[in-house]
């Protein structure tokens, strides 16, 4: 069979599932709010895979702190929809609440961008981890604003089927914002700044402002989903709002699924659902089932590299494959990639040549 | 009663037990490239051990620290020959995943065996304070990690610097295929590296098992610490780790207890974590000494 | 069953975007999603099937049960009460949550194999209670909340362990007009949202120290500090003890804060020192009360009277700091010595013996809590007649009947107001009851150690 084929299946299949994701609702028992609540939380961790994926898997950034996002977007809703907090009593309606929240994630993300996306390799992601903590710890002392460590409360009145719908439609625009924009200029523009960030620079690409601007969608698309979040979860504090977990899973999720590809984010967070539920559901199991999970991640990560995109695509790695990573730029070996330096710097000496001068990337600086 | 002279010393008792929970997390990222985000659970075993030795056998933590340090040599020996080697050569985000995996199999099995309840250890040693005058009062539990830190510093310090094992790590970290090309095994360096760490780590565990609560899910918290200590003090750098844990605690007892209103705690993390963020922003190499990206691969 | 669709359809999902996405190499797609229809049609198939599978069982069972309970007459088990309840088994309130779950087990137990089940017009009804384990997460307590109630076909659910789980579960029963009776979510914002579906069997939390304070008072205490960690339950409890030690003419002297997974403890607390209060007020879980003592021990703070919110009503914490406890106070919901009975379940002390039996560990008071958040379901599912929510609404509310557990009787916001908290003191190694005075069993000691 040939390629056009493989493609009219996909997207007859996709085009049948997205109905059959429409539908849902109306399918009676199957269709009734429990579902529907546990897909709807299933779609928002979708979608926040789909945005991780903008700046791990794309740009090559790996966020460990992106679930500060999600956080700050829940707080504003909450701020604004709550008559717990004492600087914003009025509770706003839900529509303009979920705007601003979109936005003021947007701007922080915007400024944060600005100072850690300067930073490289592993240093972005210890400092966005940092960034996760303090804004964590800054809502817990914003006293009259964010109610403390008391937390915010807004009114249950959430449609879950009309949710599911919302949930639904904005996840679906992710895709389609996600697929779109590997096509685009400015994405060809992330994936050079991924594989090969000096070279785009030389090339005339702007990568600071690049790297910014996709830093910024992708902390936006998070907010919003946190304030959705927010308003269907009517409850939060600070260590519900910020959670590291959620972090982790749209990491882990993107990389079992395929590390900066469009449908990678998706099969991962799908697959690491239903290996919830099904260890979950045995009994026997309930105890262990997140052992089984690390086994299962650390065999995944250590023989499938590519994650399941990989696998579809017939590529499974049994061996170290580390050597041939200049050719392999779809998969997880691609996404950090810097100068190997001399780490233990407590001999009585000085360092012996300046590092700076040949490799520019090596304090700690992509520019 | 010196509230100053007080806030010093708390400052620095939590600097010298920071030291030692932090030093082996540095070094293996500096000489292997691995990000350890298990390091947390290390620490989490180290304390359970040293529990289970007090509560079945009466045995004091400061003692049983040594046995536990070789115990946590061969796990960690036996587990980067297993599973780290596998990853070793590859980019930083495939280790940091591997040790998360390990870490939620850690924590987890730990759970299933010992239960989730808090333990606390308890110690005739590591009890109790010296009164300084009228001044301050400084806690023994505390003085006690200090004292085993600074001696595993030294030791650390000499044995990078005087043998010859300690010089190959040294120049494995430095340039890892010159290294091998003067003959040096790397494996058996990184084996030995690794088994190291984690024993120092595990030991560390089992000494501030009397001032911290030891349950299964306690580490990423340490784990988090030990990335922001890191990153101040620079990668593999033993005296940074030093000046950074000092740094950190004084920093944090010092806003704790000078801070206006209630809030002086959490004032002290955001501090903590703020000036995590200013440092790689503006001092990239670290504030004591030279940070340098590592990440495995090679050229 | 239903499980298996979703699992399905995701698997669909999954398969389906990729091929769409990549449009390369997905040739089993169709076969997958065949596959995935088929897996769902047989789910549903044998869902059918369980279903008769079930029926045929109850048949049986009933007349297994009509020769066992024959004695009773027309006193016949009928059928079951659905109740569901998520549980923290793993994450962080694993232990208090495999407390509460013993606490509602030796409810149900006692319903089923000794009371007879609860009686109804019609016969008599088995209690079952369908557990899932929320592991400590908020998502996942509201998640599995909405699936009790819409796949389990729960009539009633009993509470989540802490305010933080319970606030969100208890808005998707509200919204799903499913009651929720809980005894271990306390905290006083969660019943301020004009709820009518939640009633909480404990005293809420911002009444925690209230005889505590007041038996300082009455020692002669004139200041105060107050530590507490800065989340929802402790701020509540703190911001209650600041109101009653104003009411009772103590002045406080100094207030902090800490946030979650605090590391050391010694800073606030030598500040406290300088201060040379009378008590020490110390708001968090039980491993802050822990925290609290080793950083006193360690920094030499003694002050004459030591409140903690929770630990010192757990005999795990003397076991584990031994005499650094001795005297300090805390307040507690239940204890087994107080001089509480009712009709169901015996006393106080009764229910111990039959949590000790059935467990092998004697209980704690959000054991207690839990069990007796069953029964207060229980009572009013029997004075209602009914299982029909609204008839059982109007039964909690205008219950008033005295338990093992104290009296219940619940207030507009659905708190009950009946019960006072008590206040026990660690005395040479016992925990004993020290107020308020009618439940109290020995004399309260001030200053500490006298």
């Amino acid at each position: 069979m040939n390629k056009s084929v493989f493609k009219t299946i996909g997207l007859v299949s996709a085009a049948l599932l997205v109905a059959m994701l429409f539908f849902l609702p109306m399918l009676g028992h199957y269709g009734n709010d429990s579902t529907l609540f546990t897909v709807t939380l299933l779609l928002a961790s979708v979608g926040t895979a789909i945005s991780w994926n903008l700046t791990g898997g794309f740009t090559g950034y790996v966020d460990f702190g992106h679930a500060v996002w999600w956080g700050i977007g829940a707080y504003t809703t909450g701020v604004l929809m709550s008559n717990e907090s004492e600087w914003i009593p009025q509770q706003w309606p839900l529509v303009p609440a979920l705007i601003v929240s979109m936005f003021f994630t947007a701007l922080v993300a915007n400024l944060v961008g600005r100072l850690t996306m300067r930073l490289s390799g592993p240093y972005f992601s210890i400092a966005m981890l940092g960034f996760f903590v303090f804004f964590r710890e800054v809502v817990r002392v914003a006293g009259p604003l964010t109610n403390r460590g008391i937390g915010l409360t807004i009114k249950p009145v959430i449609n879950r089927p009309l949710w599911y719908y919302i949930t639904l439609i904005f996840v679906l625009f992710l895709v389609y914002l996600s697929w779109w924009l590997r096509r685009t200029r400015f994405g060809a523009s992330l994936i050079a700044i991924r594989e090969d960030e000096i070279g785009a620079e030389m090339r005339g690409i702007d990568t600071t402002r690049n790297k910014v601007m996709v830093f910024t969608l992708s902390g936006a698309i998070t907010g919003l989903l946190g304030g959705m979040w927010a308003y269907q979860n009517t409850f939060l504090d600070p260590d519900i709002a910020f959670v590291e977990v959620r972090t982790i899973d749209a990491v882990m999720g993107t990389m079992l699924g395929g590390l900066g590809t469009v449908a990678g984010p998706i099969i991962g967070m799908v697959f690491l659902f239903v290996l919830r539920e099904l260890l979950w559901t045995q009994e026997s199991l309930l105890q262990t089932h997140l052992i089984v999970q690390g086994l299962l991640l650390g065999a995944v990560v250590l023989y499938l590299p590519k994650g399941l995109m990989g696998l579809v695509r017939g590529e499974v790695a049994f061996l170290d494959r580390f050597r041939e990573r200049s050719s392999t730029f779809d998969g997880m070996e691609s996404a950090v990639l810097e100068a190997q330096e001399s780490p233990i710097s407590d001999s009585e000496d000085e360092h012996p040549h300046d590092p700076v001068a040949l490799h520019p990337t090596w304090d700690g600086r992509t520019s | 009663m010196d509230t100053l002279v007080q806030a010093l010393i708390n400052g620095i008792a939590v600097g010298g037990f920071l030291t030692l929970m932090v030093l082996g997390f540095s070094i293996i990222w500096g000489v292997m490239g691995v990000i350890n985000f298990a390091h947390g659970e290390f620490i989490m075993v180290g304390a359970y051990m040293a529990w289970f030795a007090r509560s079945e056998w009466g045995v004091e933590p400061l003692y049983s620290a040594l046995p536990i340090f070789l115990i946590m040599f061969v796990v960690g020996f036996v587990l980067q020959k297993l599973v780290v080697n596998k990853v070793i050569d590859r980019p930083h985000l495939v280790s940091l995943l591997v040790m998360f995996a390990v870490s939620i199999i850690m924590s987890n099995s730990v759970k299933l065996i010992a239960g989730a309840d808090f333990r606390r250890v308890n110690s005739d040693i590591q009890r109790g304070f010296w009164e300084l005058g009228d001044i301050a009062t400084i806690p023994r539990k505390h003085t006690v990690v200090l004292v085993v830190a600074i001696i595993v510093l030294v030791a650390l310090q000499t044995f990078l610097q005087k043998t010859r094992l300690g010089k190959s790590i040294r120049a494995a970290a430095q340039n890892r295929e010159a290294a091998q090309i003067v003959g040096i095994d790397i494996k058996w360096v990184y084996a030995f590296t690794f088994a190291l760490c984690i024993g120092i780590t595990a030991m560390s565990g089992a000494l501030t098992s009397t001032i911290i609560p030891v349950f299964p899910f306690m580490g990423p918290p340490w784990a988090l610490r030990a990335f922001v200590i890191t990153a101040l003090s620079g990668l593999g750098s033993v005296k940074g780790t030093l000046g950074a844990a000092m740094f950190l605690g004084l920093l944090e007892s010092l806003v704790a207890t000078y801070a206006p209103g209630s809030s002086g705690s959490q004032l002290a993390v955001i501090t903590a974590f703020g000036l995590l963020v200013v440092t790689l922003v503006l001092r990239p190499q670290g504030l004591f000494g030279g940070l340098r990206p590592v990440d495995a691969g090679g050229h | 069953m239903r499980k298996r669709l979703r699992l399905a359809l995701a698997l669909f999902m999954a398969f389906g975007l990729v091929a769409a996405a990549c449009g390369s190499d997905a040739t089993d797609v169709v076969d997958s999603a065949g596959e995935a229809v088929a897996d769902a049609a047989e789910s549903a198939q044998d869902t059918v099937e369980d279903v008769a599978e079930d029926a045929a069982d109850v048949a049986t069972d009933d007349g297994a049960e009509d020769d066992a309970t024959a004695e009773e007459g027309a006193d016949t088990i009928v059928g079951t009460i659905k109740i569901g309840a998520a549980l923290s088994e793993t994450g962080k309130f694993s232990v208090e949550g495999k407390d509460s779950r013993q606490g509602y087990d030796t409810w149900a137990k006692w319903v089923n194999e000794e009371y007879g089940g609860i009686q109804l017009p019609d016969g008599r009804y088995e209690v079952e209670i369908v557990y899932y384990d929320d592991e400590s997460d908020a998502d996942t307590a509201a998640n599995l909340v909405q699936r009790l109630i819409d796949e389990d076909g729960v009539e009633f659910l009993l509470g989540p362990y802490s305010s933080g789980l319970t606030t969100g579960a208890s808005a998707i029963s509200e919204a799903a007009d499913v009651i929720m009776v809980e005894g271990n979510g306390t905290s006083d914002s969660m019943f301020e949202r004009d709820f009518q579906n939640l009633f909480l069997v404990a005293t809420v939390a911002s009444d925690y120290t209230k005889s505590g304070i007041e038996a300082f008072a009455a020692k002669g205490a004139k200041t105060a500090v107050v530590a507490y960690e800065d989340t929802s339950f402790p701020t509540a409890v703190a911001n209650g003890a600041i109101k009653h030690l104003e009411d009772n003419g103590i002045e406080v002297l100094a207030v902090e804060t800490y946030p979650k997974d605090p590391t050391d403890l010694s800073p606030i607390i030598s500040k406290f020192r300088e201060l040379e209060p009378d008590i020490f007020i110390g708001g968090g879980h039980y491993i802050d009360a822990v925290l609290f003592t080793n950083a006193a021990d360690d920094v030499g703070f003694a002050p004459d009277g030591m409140l903690i919110t929770v630990g010192p009503s757990n005999p795990k914490l003397i076991d584990e700091l031994g005499d650094s406890v001795e005297g300090v106070v805390g307040p507690t919901q239940w204890e087994p010595t107080m001089a509480y009975s009712g009709e169901w379940l015996g006393s106080a002390q009764d229910f111990a013996t039959r949590y000790e039996s059935y467990w092998g560990e004697a209980p704690v008071y959000q054991a207690a809590s839990a069990a007796a958040s069953g029964l207060a379901l229980h009572i009013a599912i029997e004075q209602a007649g009914t299982t029909d929510t609204a008839a059982v609404r109007e039964a909690l509310r205008a219950m008033n009947v005295d338990t093992f557990y104290g009296p219940i009787g619940f207030d507009d916001r659905g708190v009950n107001t009946s019960k006072p908290m008590g206040t026990v003191q660690v005395q040479d190694g016992a925990i004993n009851v020290v107020a308020p005075d009618g439940a109290a069993i020995a004399d309260f000691s001030y200053p500490r150690g006298n």
